[in-house]
């Protein structure tokens, strides 16, 4: 019943407003990510843009997903990225190191690559361009009943897929344990 | 109660809660700038250390516990996100998907159960130092 | 009342009533704190040391906004504002009484944690760029233990979410006309309770800041209301903390004679005084005896809480 009430004509026009705003973010954090010299400012950017990402699946419709973008990406993944940079000390002035990583022959085979994906959206956009943004709203308990029914078996091999990590993480942080009186003088 | 708080009329003032939220947050902090007291000595610009004159960067290294911490972390907390779609369609999921469920977290617990054996969850060097030594005797002296 | 002017109402009042809540808990608890300890507390300002609150904030005020040299400057003054915004932005989805709350949205438990692992980024980044040992070791600290307890701070409340099949903290209250989930769920209280403690690194999980090892962990180059909005932040994630427990275990504005509003102040104001009661009973445990506690004790009991509810709904249910 919730569901009929939601969606009235007017709103569409609000909400894409709403949805530009939060792809404009999105899109520029994201440059940003890219030029910012230090990995920490970088991060920051990446973790605005997820938050925007985040924005616009909740005006698209997808509010569970929307909170799963910041719990998840934002939330977990960021912090361990932002501890890495914590423990291993980068994020103070990375540049000699990237500079020597982005020389312009390296650049090119990614270059096509995203050149190709450039080209397919372009196509994309031009076809398709009448049916985009409908949004239909989604609510969590359509997604729990859609992961815990037709989709089990990608959640019960996600569990595998996760016990395989965690065991996997442990053996190789341990690994390196063993090894503990030549620690400081690793190299980066 | 239904009706009344349908989600898309509702976005706004999340919107401009968030928004008043952050002025607000600025605006502290700014008067603070503002307002503040400024002045120069000798060690005003010196890391504080309790007095001590700081010695070496404080970039230092941190033991590898805690990027093991976080990595559980984000592991766990993906499959604890699978739990919350279960739990909100429980009802309607019944009891084939408790039983999906109950599978789910059986294989979490088993990884839980693992690292616990293996002594991944206990901290400091004392204990791992045991742990490396014999690993088969130290269970019982555990906890 | 006209409903634009409802809303904009209700979010003036409630930043409002943040801002004061925070500020008179610096006073509040200092004077329950002293009540348990046989002390006098804060009394000399005005009637019964209030006017102290006023004087504190004069003084943060005026006192040096400092700025390291020797840190990474935006970070370092981004900080303190992250935990300001983060546990203020999560009061919106709380309903205070039926219909008044910025957005009961759909997703309000979520959003709650959602908001409550950004708060991580405060101390994570505070203690980063300030470019101290102390610091960085507290901040280490925080995270690793902030990241631990809210693993299971959302199972915990997952109990919750299968008897009212909704993560509305409106549906939530509804759900309790019968009975509190205090009751049913005591087993996840307790445990959101604890992770309450450790996410806002309240005595028991202070050890981030451990004055007496790390002279103040991460925040120990922050001065003036820099300094500040770290407690601000830690004040409003309490009541926060506090309100939520109201919401989703006792009845939230549910009650009898006084109008729901009253009611929803009256329980989180009392939570809050049980927040600060533990800060003044108990002593501070060991850094492995916390994680190990996370980790061995809570993540199993919160596991097991879950799968007891869900059998127990299902059978009284009689679901197929």
């Amino acid at each position: 019943m919730r569901l009929t009430g939601k969606m009235p004509v007017p709103q569409k026009e609000k909400m894409n407003a709403t949805f530009y705003i939060s792809a404009a973010v999105a899109v520029l954090s994201t440059i940003l990510v890219i030029v910012s010299r230090r990995a920490v400012h970088a991060l920051l950017y990446f973790i605005v843009s997820l938050l925007a990402v985040a924005a616009m699946f909740y005006v698209m419709g997808a509010p569970f997903v929307a909170m799963l973008q910041v719990i998840i990406y934002a939330g977990a993944i960021m912090v361990l990225f932002l501890f890495v940079m914590m423990m291993i000390n980068l994020g103070v002035d990375v540049r000699g190191p990237e500079q020597a990583w982005l020389r312009p022959s390296r650049l090119a085979g990614p270059a096509v690559l995203a050149g190709v994906l450039v080209a397919e959206l372009v196509y994309v956009l031009a076809a398709g361009w009448k049916h985009s943004a409908a949004p239909v709203e989604v609510p969590p308990e359509q997604v729990g009943l859609a992961a815990f029914g037709p989709y089990v078996l990608g959640v019960e091999l996600a569990s595998l897929l996760l016990l395989a990590g965690l065991v996997g993480t442990y053996h190789l942080a341990r690994g390196r344990r063993e090894d503990k009186s030549p620690k400081e003088e690793q190299p980066r | 109660m239904p009706g009344l708080l349908a989600d898309g009329v509702e976005l706004w003032p999340l919107a401009l809660y968030f928004v008043a939220v952050v002025v607000l947050a600025g605006g502290i902090l700014g008067l603070s700038y503002v307002l503040g007291e400024r002045h120069r000595e000798r060690a005003t610009g010196m890391p504080y250390e309790s007095g001590m004159i700081p010695t070496g960067s404080a970039r230092v290294r941190m033991p590898v516990e805690f990027y093991l911490v976080a990595l559980f972390f984000v592991i766990f907390d993906l499959e604890a996100v699978f739990i919350f779609g279960w739990a909100i369609s429980a009802r309607q999921l019944g009891w084939a998907g408790y039983v999906e469920v109950v599978i789910f977290i059986a294989v979490l617990v088993s990884a839980l159960v693992y690292l616990w054996r293996q002594g991944a969850l206990d901290w400091g060097t004392a204990r791992r130092a045991g742990a490396d030594r014999d690993r088969s005797g130290r269970r019982h002296g555990d906890e | 009342m006209n409903p634009i002017l409802f809303h904009l109402l209700t979010i003036v009042i409630l930043l409002a009533a943040l801002l004061t809540v925070a500020s008179m808990l610096i006073w509040g608890e200092r004077r329950l704190l002293a009540l348990w300890q046989d002390r006098y507390g804060p009394n000399r300002v005005g009637p019964l040391g209030l006017g102290q609150v006023v004087a504190d904030i004069v003084k943060i005020l005026a006192k040096e906004d400092w700025i390291p040299p020797f840190a990474d400057k935006a970070v370092f003054q981004i900080a303190p504002g992250v935990i300001l915004v983060a546990t203020m932005t999560a009061f919106a989805v709380v309903p205070f009484a039926p219909g008044l709350a910025v957005a009961d949205v759909n997703v309000g438990l979520l959003f709650f944690l959602a908001m409550s692992s950004m708060s991580v980024y405060s101390v994570a980044l505070a203690g980063w760029s300030s470019n101290d040992k102390y610091s960085l070791l507290g901040s280490m600290r925080a995270i690793s233990q902030m990241v631990s307890y809210e693993v299971f701070m959302g199972l915990s409340l997952m109990g919750v979410v299968i008897q009212v099949g909704s993560f509305r903290l409106g549906d939530i209250v509804l759900a309790q006309q019968r009975l509190w989930f205090a009751l049913p769920q005591f087993l996840g209280l307790v445990v959101f309770f604890i992770a309450g403690l450790a996410e806002t690194r309240r005595i028991p999980y202070d050890l981030p800041e451990a004055e007496n090892e790390l002279v103040a962990g991460y925040h120990t180059e922050y001065s003036g209301m820099k300094f500040a909005s770290f407690f601000l932040g830690e004040y409003v994630g309490v009541t926060l903390f506090s309100s939520l427990v109201t919401t989703l275990f006792l009845g939230g504005w549910l009650g009898p004679v006084l109008p729901p509003l009253v009611w929803f102040i009256l329980k989180t104001v009392l939570l809050v005084c049980l927040f600060i009661l533990v800060r003044g009973s108990l002593p501070r445990p060991r850094y492995d005896q916390l994680m190990a506690m996370g980790w061995k004790i809570m993540l199993p009991l919160s596991l097991a809480n879950l799968l007891v509810t869900g059998a127990i709904v299902l059978a009284r249910e009689g679901a197929r």
